[in-house]
């Protein structure tokens, strides 16, 4: 039975370590290494840390992770293009990957002969070649062309070739970082069956994608890589809510950071603009101080006899953040300074996508708030119960504007917010909906 | 191990068979420079060595030429295959392969360069006149199979070092210039032997420098027009499968950090 379970086994990874050694300035040749030998200095970045695990014969696994996490380093354990400092990689059978397309591709050679150079770097022999290559051609839509010469191809026509060599290569174990966008979307949705069908037929595959929809049409198990470490390894639908989750708070954590820098830096600026100012004639600063505003004038108009000063968005919990789960609750919190009274003021607020469309606006009057005259600095806090818009970013105008209609102080793009979510719905905004029915026995 | 390279079988001659390709492209000689350049560095070593250093060796073109011919395949396999390994990085960083599948078609295209380049000598044997011996041709290809064994293994090691130290390159540029002056490609091994050098040295010569049997067995065959003795390759022969096994061991061995050091 333990046998039987170990036959099971398509790809055992067990204990595997894996570093590089990042080296601060090396020296290629023997007169660097000779001249500079203090320069070989190293650091040893530890970038899988003792992983452990097994795929079973006929699954297909996605890895997920961020940027720079391991997991390409992971499939080319498997692939053996590199080996593990500890532990060991045992791959089943043969192994094709899609990671290089058209690999030995000879620019002068035709088609024909470029599938058999192509097909020969996967292993096959001549014989195996030939009985494929009906099939590859047939599947790469290349007919006609096949005895041209490669580099008359088209990119698209190139790749295409590429793809078709290595998904008939009829692999044990099929190895893809990121499905690559392969011609036109006939053949992409031709290369997804063929993919699926070669699922069906029992091929382990193993897939590092940043697109979770791609996993989570394809694969019955995700694995969630992070710092060289499993996080989470089970069903997609599972794991890649978390995963978001995660990347979510990262994505805010660094923005937050930005965001501090930007000010610190801003602050620097107007501390010296003003030791500037304070030195020079006053004509000349408030000059200066007009140019210095030019670049925003685009973005802020009004006649200033009230300003927005500061603009922070919070989540439920009332902590300070810009990226949100796709139907959560964001309070808007904006500061205004003011010089001169505004009678019957107006506040406004307007959502639009990056790409320009207006999600959503509204202003105090249109919510029939009383409008009244704001003769002091103050605050006013817009709280959305529920941001149903679909991931993406949006930028967000506010405005204040006295009660005949003119424009106090028009801030565009006052600030931004992100949001996500693991579920693949599109459009704008998300309505829940419920699927019903009735007929069915 | 070498199974897999085995099954690998195609990839080399595709390789190889790009290589031969590839080598003359969009020049307008074409694969034609192929026997254009050995003819050429035929008339320079002859014009030097006949008229200028005067060798007073008989039919000195053909003498030259029958040992010339084998020399510039040994020399081209290990200095160029030494980048065999290096000039494929895009290939080892992102498949795996078998990575002895690169020396190997590298020699093995210098080598089928090589077979091409004899039927050119064989023309010039003929116009020589010279009269070649039936057993001697039947040793040919044993001589020719014991040389590529020997560079292969060399090549082995030169190109598995050179992704790591990668002023191997340019040493055995000089080596190899070296190499060829230690073996009696433009000279008779008599010049060697009746001088009065050192035993030590010329033990050296004759017979730990396994080009100096192959050479001559060359020589005997197409130039003397005789059977070489056999057993002056002995020696070619252990030293070839020695590098060859070293080679492999030492490839075997470098080869799993070849990705990231590319």
């Amino acid at each position: 039975m333990a046998e039987n379970k170990e036959e099971m086994n398509a790809i055992t990874i067990s204990n595997v370590t894996k570093q590089f050694k990042v080296f601060l300035d090396k020296g290629q040749s023997l007169k660097e290494r000779l001249l500079f030998k203090n320069r070989n200095r190293y650091e040893n970045r530890i970038v899988l840390d003792d992983i452990s695990l097994t795929i079973k014969k006929g699954e297909a696994v996605g890895l997920v992770g961020h940027n720079g996490c391991g997991k390409s380093t992971l499939l080319k354990l498997m692939t053996r293009i590199l080996y593990p400092e500890k532990g060991v990689v045992d791959v089943k059978g043969r192994v094709s990957s899609l990671i290089e397309l058209g690999a030995g591709f000879h620019p002068d050679m035709s088609g024909r002969e470029n599938i058999y150079t192509n097909a020969s770097i996967f292993g096959l022999t001549k014989s195996e070649i030939d009985k494929r290559l009906d099939d590859i051609i047939e599947f790469s839509e290349l007919e006609e062309f096949i005895d041209n010469p490669v580099r008359t191809y088209s990119s698209g026509m190139y790749m295409r070739l590429a793809f078709s060599v290595a998904i008939n290569v009829d692999a044990d174990v099929l190895l893809i970082d990121e499905i690559l966008a392969v011609g036109d979307a006939n053949f992409q949705a031709k290369c997804f069956n063929k993919l699926q069908q070669i699922k069906a037929s029992g091929t382990t595959i193993v897939i590092v994608s940043h697109s979770l929809g791609q996993i989570e049409a394809f694969c019955d198990r995700s694995i969630w890589i992070n710092k060289g470490k499993i996080v989470a390894d089970g069903l997609p639908r599972d794991i890649h809510p978390q995963y978001l989750d995660y990347m979510g708070e990262m994505r805010n954590e660094q923005n937050m950071k930005e965001k501090a820098k930007a000010e610190s830096k801003q602050a620097k600026e107007a501390q010296e603009a003003k030791a500037a100012s304070e030195e020079a004639e006053e004509a000349k600063a408030e000059e200066a101080k007009q140019e210095e505003e030019a670049p925003e004038v685009k973005k802020r108009w009004g006649n200033g006899d009230a300003r927005i000063s500061k603009v922070t968005i919070f989540d439920a919990n009332g902590k300070e953040k810009n990226v949100f789960h796709v139907g959560s609750k964001i309070v808007i919190k904006v500061d205004y300074k003011v010089k001169k009274m505004v009678k019957d003021a107006v506040f406004g607020i307007g959502i639009f996508r990056a790409d320009g469309v207006n999600c959503y606006g509204t202003n105090t009057r249109i919510d029939r708030i009383d409008e009244f005259n704001i003769t002091r600095d103050g605050t006013v806090e817009l709280t959305m119960e529920r941001v149903d818009l679909l991931p993406g970013k949006y930028l967000v105008d506010l405005a204040i504007e006295c009660g005949d209609g003119i424009p106090v102080d028009y801030y565009k793009e006052a600030c931004a917010f992100e949001t996500y979510s693991p579920r693949g719905d599109v459009g704008i905004v998300r309505i829940e909906q419920s699927w019903d029915f009735p007929d069915k026995p | 191990m070498l199974k897999e390279i085995w099954d690998y079988r195609q990839m080399i001659i595709s390789l190889v068979r790009k290589d031969l390709r590839g080598r003359y492209k969009g020049s307008v000689l074409g694969f034609m420079w192929t026997f254009i350049n050995p003819l050429f560095q035929l008339i320079v070593y002859s014009f030097v060595f006949s008229t200028i250093l005067r060798s007073n060796i008989e039919k000195y073109y053909l003498f030259l030429f029958v040992a010339l011919i084998p020399w510039i395949f040994f020399s081209a396999a290990i200095t160029g295959g030494s980048t065999s390994v290096l000039s494929q990085k895009d290939l080892v960083k992102k498949i795996y392969f078998p990575r002895e599948v690169l020396p190997i078609a590298y020699v093995t295209s210098c080598f089928v360069n090589m077979l091409l380049c004899f039927i050119v000598v064989f023309v010039v044997v003929f116009i020589s006149g010279t009269k070649l011996s039936i057993l001697g041709l039947v040793y040919l290809p044993i001589v020719m199979i014991v040389e590529y064994i020997l560079a292969l293994g060399i090549a082995m090691i030169t190109s598995a070092v050179t992704v790591y130290f990668r002023d191997l390159e340019h040493i055995l540029g000089i080596i190899s210039m070296a190499w060829m002056y230690f073996t009696p490609v433009v000279y008779s091994q008599d010049l060697i032997l009746d001088s009065g050098m050192p035993e030590k040295f010329k033990f050296l010569f004759m017979h730990v420098n396994p080009m100096t049997s192959i050479i001559n067995a060359y020589r005997t065959i197409l130039y003397y027009g005789a059977a070489p003795d056999m057993s002056t390759l002995v020696e070619a022969v252990f030293l070839g499968v020695i590098f060859l096994v070293v080679g492999l061991l030492i490839f075997s061995k470098l080869k799993k950090h070849f990705a990231e050091e590319l």
